[in-house]
Parts: structure tokens; C-alpha cells; sequence
């Protein structure tokens, strides 16, 4: 798995690329600590990632709690449908605002 | 007649375990969507044996993943040599807990969960010093 953090103005996006499993969520959690840091608008792409346990939903609760802390807003995009079913399962899909492609995400990020 | 397989007790091996639970979850005709269940199941399980059963017990070994296809089921079991641990033992979320916001939910639970709500059929049991979790996927169309 790798991340990448670029930013544009002031939104941050977290591209990740592989699966997300217990190996290499801290790697993740690091990065979108960082972005979190950066900025309280945050773009996170998963298109490119078919996998993610529930290490990665301790991730993305962290990301949650941190932008919600900052008054920000976190989007994600290219979620899977594997990944989707998990969080609905799992009630977090209620919280996040999931969107196609990162552009989509980034025009709702420019106009919060 | 039961196939096995061992991996090293150790998060490397997690990627190679889910292209292996894929290989059995294909060979058996899963659909895309109990195949990524079973895969996710397997996972949070070896997790934990990894990371708590040897990892934080100070313990090396390896997890053994035995597997049989019959007509109507796929069943996997994943047999560690750590110490008895009861993946049930402990309440899953209720629906309550997962209704909860974000804000102030308890993310404990959730690999469990995932594991007993994505399969069929999941036991817990310990025999013959080693822990033996069963997951059972029944075949479509049987």
C-alpha cells in the first residue's frame, strides 16, 4: 500500500493505493494524521483500494473525529461496493459524505 | 478432503492469506460479494491471532489454514498454537452501538462483528492445544 498527500489550495487528498489490513493501516494513519494536521478539508481517494478491515475503519473514525474537531469536512471517493456494504454494516456510512471521483469530491470541498 | 496450508504468524502474511482464501472462495463458485465477506472474515481472525495471540504474547509460529469444498459449503478453518482465545467470548456491538455516532462509539468489537455477520456459520473452539476458528460458507444454488 502507499499514500500519497497532495494539496490543492486548501484541501488536502489522501490518495491511497493497495489494500488496507492491519500490515499497513499504521502507514495510513500516519499520513491522514498529517493531512489532518494540514487542513480541515480533506479529500480521500480509495479508488484504488479493494480491500480495508476493520483497521481501516479505526483510520477513518480518527480522521472523523480530528476534522470534526476543526468544524472541517472529510470526502471520500471511489469507494468500493465491498468496502461500502462494510461501512453500512458497520453504521459508519452514515457519517461521511462518499462521492464518485476525487474532482467530485474536491467541487464539494471548494464550495464548503 | 481437507486441504491445509500454513502462513507465518506475522502481518506479512495477510496478503498472501487473502489471495489464498480467494483461490478456495473461486474454486467453491462464491459470489463476488460472500467471496469478499470470507476474505474480510479470515483476515480480522488472523489479525488477531498475529498480533494478540503471538505477537503480543512474545510468541513465534505459524496459523494453518485448512479448508474443505463439498457440494453445498465452503469451510475454512484457521488453527493457531497460541494461547486459548475465545473470539466470542467478548459482546459484539449491538445494533444500538453501531446506530451510535462516531463521536462517541467504542471502535472495539468491530473486526468480530464483521467476522460473524459476513459468514454463514462461524465457531470457536480448542482442542488439542490449538484454537480452531471455523467458517462456514454455504454454496448458492445447493
Amino acid at each position: 500500500m502507499k499514500v500519497t498527500l497532495t494539496d490543492q489550495e486548501d484541501i488536502t487528498v489522501v490518495e491511497v493505493v493497495g489494500d488496507i489490513d492491519s500490515k499497513t493501516a499504521p502507514e495510513f494513519e500516519r499520513s491522514a494524521r498529517q493531512a489532518t494536521d494540514q487542513n480541515e478539508k480533506i479529500a480521500i481517494d480509495l479508488t484504488a483500494v479493494e480491500f480495508m478491515s476493520s483497521a481501516g475503519l479505526r483510520v477513518l473514525l480518527m480522521v472523523y473525529r480530528n476534522i470534526k474537531a476543526q468544524n472541517g469536512k472529510v470526502v471520500l471517493a471511489g469507494v468500493s461496493e465491498d468496502i461500502q456494504d462494510v461501512m453500512s454494516t458497520t453504521g459508519f456510512i452514515n457519517f461521511f459524505t462518499i462521492v464518485g471521483t476525487t474532482g467530485e469530491a474536491l467541487s464539494i470541498l471548494k464550495q464548503s | 478432503m481437507m486441504e491445509t496450508k500454513s502462513f507465518p504468524g506475522v502481518v506479512d502474511s495477510l496478503d498472501p492469506l487473502r489471495d489464498y482464501i480467494g483461490e478456495l472462495a473461486a474454486r467453491a463458485g462464491l459470489s463476488k460479494k460472500k467471496t469478499y465477506s470470507l476474505i474480510l472474515a479470515a483476515d480480522e481472525i488472523a489479525t488477531n491471532i498475529i498480533l494478540y495471540g503471538y505477537e503480543r504474547a512474545g510468541l513465534t509460529g505459524d496459523f494453518s489454514v485448512l479448508s474443505e469444498v463439498t457440494d453445498s459449503a465452503l469451510t475454512i478453518i484457521l488453527e493457531d498454537i497460541a494461547e486459548a482465545f475465545d473470539p466470542l467470548a467478548r459482546e459484539l456491538p449491538s445494533e444500538e452501538d453501531l446506530a451510535r455516532s462516531l463521536d462517541e462509539r467504542e471502535i472495539g468489537g468491530l473486526g468480530i462483528f464483521l467476522t460473524v455477520n459476513g459468514v454463514d456459520e462461524f465457531s470457536w473452539e480448542y482442542a488439542d492445544g490449538r484454537n480452531r476458528n471455523k467458517f462456514v460458507m454455504k454454496i448458492e444454488g445447493s
